[in-house]
């Protein structure tokens, strides 16, 4: 046992002592949560949706009627839009493109039109005269004479009125970029604001009610979500890359070659390096943790499972990386295919957004992806505490680590030829 | 008779078409200096390798202390005594002189204490210093120091001065001959003729995978290295006709240096002789082979620096 131990300090040593090794082991995971977090981390206050509004909906004295006002004040309270006002005046697109300066921006704009409260309560006179006539000739058969003879008289009149009222109903224009990627957002919280102001005038109640509940403990944040993905993510890279340009690096400078004269047996070498990439890896997990409590307030403490977790991640993905290494003669050879392999797994195994984001055949393709049941793992042991989610990912995860070692052991060249 | 440490019998290394070793036998014995002399691809690291145990043999046998380079258990005792210094031999950058003699010294269960390796290699002020902040000839002495850690009682020096100065070369040379005088038997590897002639208590000059002669450098001379050369500087047309009646095998050269090739040592005193009574008072130069001489008559070429054959 002494041995794989003497291997495991130097080689992390070596490693400790190497400023890129550092920087792309710990440095650059701890850069990416930073950015990662910043932008879709859901912290900070969440960013809101710029739209101007054009309100030519005015009384005598140039006010905004109340109807209109309302629908503003609705656009308001959904927290969603950072509004800004376009003078009646004014060309709207026109003060848009001003506004937004020469870097530019997605214009968004909502023109409610002059006459929208006459237009909307006319509308909503016609619609409840409407549902009333309706009604009261479905209520018809169920009535005595005398009671009938009254309703209809009543059916009559509501008609004569309802054909009288004129034939318009209140509009808005919204004006989109078709380029702007959050236009759908955008038009499909205006129309659900538009929907619940019809809903509300014609004095509908709803029928179907949400109940809205958390399946876990508490609410989760986008940064929730990405720290045990970026741990996943680096301990991948540090085995798949590292791991496989080291051995090769090794190999090509005939390190392994003076070991192996020695009575070092492989499996201790394996063993040696596994164990350091598996403090890489806790090393790793702990300085995340660290700035995502710092930075940006995620309890996410590293529990057995966890801890167990990340020991079968190192020891697997360090496999991989023996196989790579076995298999390629070069550093730039390891170093190509150790990226061309760990990148895309990085991007498609719902590392960095859930799987089920994914295209059908993408979501096929990241259930081979050893990353995928690591990562899913991790994430269920760290944050949602998910326990047939973390033996089922742990089970996997293990029997892959148990496979790449011994294929590892297998290729890993102790003799020349 | 001093004992014998390595035995190498019929040993071939086959790879596909091409035999890298072709049935060589020789022995190592106990405290010796043992020069395989050859160029780049004779086979020396491929035999040497094999006797490492990290290069399995095609057939013929080779033991070290006696035991077999091909069974398991064996390889385990043959690697506890052994130390090495790998063909271009490297350590880990960041990792000091002692920390990397530690990690070799680490994979053995006895081993002798670093800072004594480090003393005894005249390292003591680079104990502390980054191997990647070395130059090329204390490299090799941390590569020398690593070898020795375990206290090996057969040191395996592959190629131990390819590609230094002469005066890293000539540091290297002064270790090998510590490791003489501590009592350690030594297979050294070479291509540089000079270095086999002055470490090696025996040689074995190697060329396409066969050993072509094997002997002390003193017998390979005698019976390989050719005629001694008695040569007078500026001597003259007159002086060259004179010898050459008297002892045939004698030329001139343009700038009138007389060559006089002589068979033994009693024909060279008659030569000298007869130069002293004729009082000719010129510089007198008796001119021996060498083992460069001795491989070019038995190999049929020399070897280039970089150790390729011309």
């Amino acid at each position: 046992m002494i041995r794989p131990i003497t291997i495991f300090t130097a080689v992390t040593k070596n490693w400790m002592r190497s400023r890129s090794g550092l920087f792309f082991s710990i440095m650059f995971p701890v850069l990416l949560l930073l950015v990662f977090g910043a932008i879709f981390g859901g912290v900070g206050g969440a960013s809101k949706y710029g739209i101007f509004v054009q309100n030519l909906d005015r009384t005598a004295d140039e006010a905004p009627t109340e109807l209109s006002d309302a629908f503003i004040e609705a656009l308001n309270s959904t927290e969603t839009f950072a509004i800004t006002t376009i003078p009646v005046d004014a060309d709207a697109r026109s003060y848009a493109r001003d506004a937004l300066g020469p870097l530019g921006g997605n214009i968004r704009i909502l023109i409610i039109p002059e006459g929208f409260q006459d237009d909307l309560l006319n509308g909503t006179v016609k619609v409840r005269v409407g549902i009333s006539y309706t009604t009261l000739n479905y209520s018809l058969p169920y009535l005595n004479e005398t009671e009938k003879i009254f309703v209809e008289i009543c059916i009559a009149q509501m008609g004569q009125y309802n054909a009288s009222l004129p034939d318009r109903s209140a509009s808005l224009t919204l004006i989109l970029d078709p380029s702007d990627q959050s236009a759908a957002i955008v038009k499909s919280i205006v129309i659900s604001i538009a929907n619940a102001f019809n809903y509300q005038l014609i004095g509908a109640k709803n029928v179907i009610n949400f109940t809205e509940e958390q399946v876990t403990v508490r609410q989760f944040r986008g940064i929730d979500f990405y720290i045990p993905g970026i741990i996943a993510a680096f301990i991948m890279t540090n085995g798949i890359i590292g791991v496989t340009t080291n051995t090769t690096e090794f190999k090509r400078r005939g390190i392994i070659k003076r070991l192996s004269v020695t009575p070092l047996a492989k499996i201790e070498w394996i063993l040696g390096n596994v164990l350091s990439q598996t403090v890489l890896n806790l090393m790793l997990t702990a300085i995340i943790i660290v700035v995502g409590w710092l930075v940006f307030n995620v309890q996410a403490i590293p529990d057995i499972f966890s801890l167990l977790i990340i020991f079968l991640g190192s020891v697997m993905f360090s496999g991989i990386g023996m196989v790579l290494s076995g298999l390629v003669k070069d550093v730039e050879a390891a170093s190509a295919i150790g990226n061309a392999i760990a990148f895309p797994m990085m991007f498609l195994s719902g590392t960095y957004w859930p799987v089920e984001f994914m295209p059908a055949f993408l979501q096929s393709f990241a259930r081979v992806l050893p990353l995928t049941y690591f990562s899913e793992g991790l994430r269920y042991a760290m944050i949602f505490k998910y326990s047939e989610g973390i033996f089922t990912n742990m089970a996997i995860v293990s029997a892959l680590a148990a496979a790449f070692i011994i294929l590892g052991a297998l290729v890993t060249r102790w003799k020349e030829k | 008779m001093a004992k014998r440490v390595v035995e190498v019998s019929s040993l071939v290394k086959q790879y596909g078409s091409l035999r890298a070793v072709d049935g060589i036998s020789f022995e190592l014995y106990e405290g010796e200096v043992f020069a395989f002399l050859g160029p780049n691809g004779a086979g020396k690291t491929t035999t040497v390798e094999i006797l490492e145990c990290i290069r399995p043999l095609t057939s013929g046998s080779a033991k070290v202390f006696g035991f077999d380079v091909t069974k398991r258990e064996d390889v385990k005792e043959i690697k506890k005594r052994i130390g090495v210094l790998t063909q271009d031999f490297s350590a880990l950058d960041k990792l000091s002189v002692k920390e990397n003699i530690d990690l070799i010294g680490g994979m053995y269960e006895k081993k002798l204490d670093t800072l004594e390796v480090i003393k005894l290699l005249d390292l003591e002020d680079k104990t502390k210093e980054k191997f990647e902040n070395l130059s090329g000839g204390l490299k090799q002495r941390v590569g020398v120091a690593a070898a020795l850690v375990n206290d090996p009682q057969l040191v395996f020096l592959d190629e131990p001065t390819t590609g230094l100065d002469p005066k890293a070369r000539r540091e290297v040379w002064s270790v090998i001959e510590n490791l003489k005088k501590l009592g350690k038997t030594v297979f050294l590897t070479t291509h540089y003729m000079e270095e086999a002639q002055v470490l090696a208590d025996r040689i074995a000059i190697i060329n396409k995978g066969k050993i072509a002669v094997i002997g002390s450098p003193q017998e390979l001379i005698s019976h390989h290295g050719g005629l001694k050369v008695l040569i007078v500087r500026k001597g003259g047309k007159k002086l060259a006709e004179t010898l050459q009646n008297k002892y045939g095998g004698t030329t001139l050269n343009h700038g009138g240096d007389v060559f006089v090739k002589v068979d033994d040592v009693k024909e060279m005193w008659q030569a000298l002789s007869t130069l002293t009574d004729m009082h000719i008072g010129k510089e007198i130069e008796i001119q021996t082979p060498t083992i460069e001489d001795v491989f070019l008559k038995v190999v049929g070429g020399r070897i280039t620096e970089e150790g390729e054959l011309k």
